[in-house]
């Protein structure tokens, strides 16, 4: 499998990547990438500022389109310090879970409603 | 011609509720002329929440003014008074966090005022880098929720250094639908605006639809306990606060226009936010 490296300073054209529009972008351009059945290496390279907004977009969503496996097969980061890896592991962590069941929300809305 | 009178404005629940009766008073008024005295203290952040309130008038085409005798200098300094027929002061204490008024677009404009508010700022207290990126981290997070779920035109912002204190205190106000309002809206439940509230600050709980979510304000809770600061959310009738001495929650008499949340963190704070948990290299 081929390897591409994404650099998310260049997609999104600035350091302070907060916006989950400018996350879009980014999910976009990696869905292209796992179709073409590219490995893709995310460089996170001049980022500053990363929101979870943003990686919710950016990556969270490749769960909803893809299993686990796959995404794990074509998915690798770079340049990325450990703070914002935990936020990253704990977005994508999160995407697993609402992706499994995304009516668990609703349940939570509904036993509030029961408790009352 | 109406005058009102807000009394010793602090980050309290009783200020709040001043702020809220002002607005529940004027928000059927159109071209009128409102003014409104600051008596005594009025906490610089809170110009984010006033601001708020005065905008919804001015978008009634009612004239308003303030005036301010104790919290003059400091409201000229941090810029406010300027959008309401004052001249604007030097900040020769270096002490105000700028009042702006951003749009729901204002991406750039917002990373431009974090980065020259927060990051680069020399006269900043002394804070760890640790601290100082979990700071603007939080600051980001509540913007960007802001913009995503409340349905705001404008969003509000102000903060103010607190040096001898040791504290910064910064406000984010919008004038959306209120969470309670968007959670519902969503769900098409029933929850008061204290339940909507609890609800949106647990981990992973989001409104979005198709999307994950619901870590930013979890996130900002779990901060704002290790750096032992506090954080209270307004929000349509409800009042939420955290800090090292539990949690409150109140009602208010009459709705808040919107959303603010505001936080208070502590500048001595030597954590470093990232070693609680192992780093693993495992993330996907």
């Amino acid at each position: 499998m081929d390897t591409i490296k994404l650099s998310i300073f260049s997609i999104v054209g600035d350091s302070f990547c907060v916006a989950a529009e400018d996350g879009e972008k980014v999910f976009k351009q990696i869905r292209m990438g796992i179709e073409k059945n590219k490995k893709i290496t995310l460089s996170f390279q001049n980022v500053e500022m990363l929101t979870t907004a943003f990686l919710n977009t950016a990556i969270g969503k490749l769960y909803g389109e893809y299993d686990e496996k796959t995404v794990k097969k074509h998915m690798s980061v770079e340049d990325m310090d450990s703070s914002d890896k935990l936020r990253l592991k704990r977005v994508i962590d999160t995407a697993k879970v609402y992706y499994a069941n995304p009516n668990q929300l609703e349940d939570s809305i509904k036993t509030i409603m029961e408790e009352d | 011609m109406s005058a009102e009178t807000l009394c010793e404005i602090e980050n309290s629940y009783y200020s709040y509720q001043q702020l809220i009766n002002l607005y529940a008073n004027h928000k059927e008024e159109w071209f009128g002329d409102i003014d409104v005295n600051l008596y005594g203290w009025f906490s610089a952040n809170s110009s984010s929440v006033l601001g708020a309130i005065l905008t919804k008038f001015q978008n009634n085409l009612n004239t308003v003014r303030i005036f301010a005798e104790k919290s003059e200098s400091i409201l000229k300094r941090n810029g406010f008074l300027s959008h309401f027929g004052h001249s604007k002061a030097i900040d020769y204490n270096h002490t105000a966090i700028a009042y702006q008024v951003l749009s729901t677009e204002d991406d750039r404009y917002f990373n431009n005022y974090v980065f020259k508010e927060f990051i680069s700022r020399p006269d900043l207290p002394v804070m760890t880098d640790a601290l100082k990126r979990k700071l603007a981290e939080s600051i980001y997070e509540i913007f960007i929720n802001a913009k995503m779920h409340s349905q705001t035109e404008k969003i509000f912002v102000c903060g103010q250094f607190f040096p001898k204190k040791h504290k910064i205190i910064f406000t984010i106000t919008d004038i959306g639908i209120g969470i309670k309002n968007v959670v519902n809206n969503r769900f098409g439940s029933n929850l008061s605006a204290i339940q909507a509230i609890e609800w949106a600050i647990q981990d992973k709980h989001t409104t979005k639809k198709d999307v994950s979510g619901g870590i930013g304000l979890a996130l900002l809770h779990e901060f704002i306990k290790l750096n032992r600061g506090t954080v209270q959310i307004v929000s349509n009738e409800g009042f939420w606060e955290l800090s090292h001495t539990g949690k409150v929650v109140r009602s208010f008499t009459n709705e808040f226009p919107g959303t603010m949340v505001n936080i208070s963190v502590c500048t001595n704070d030597a954590n470093q936010y990232m070693l609680s948990k192992e780093v693993t290299d495992d993330i996907f």
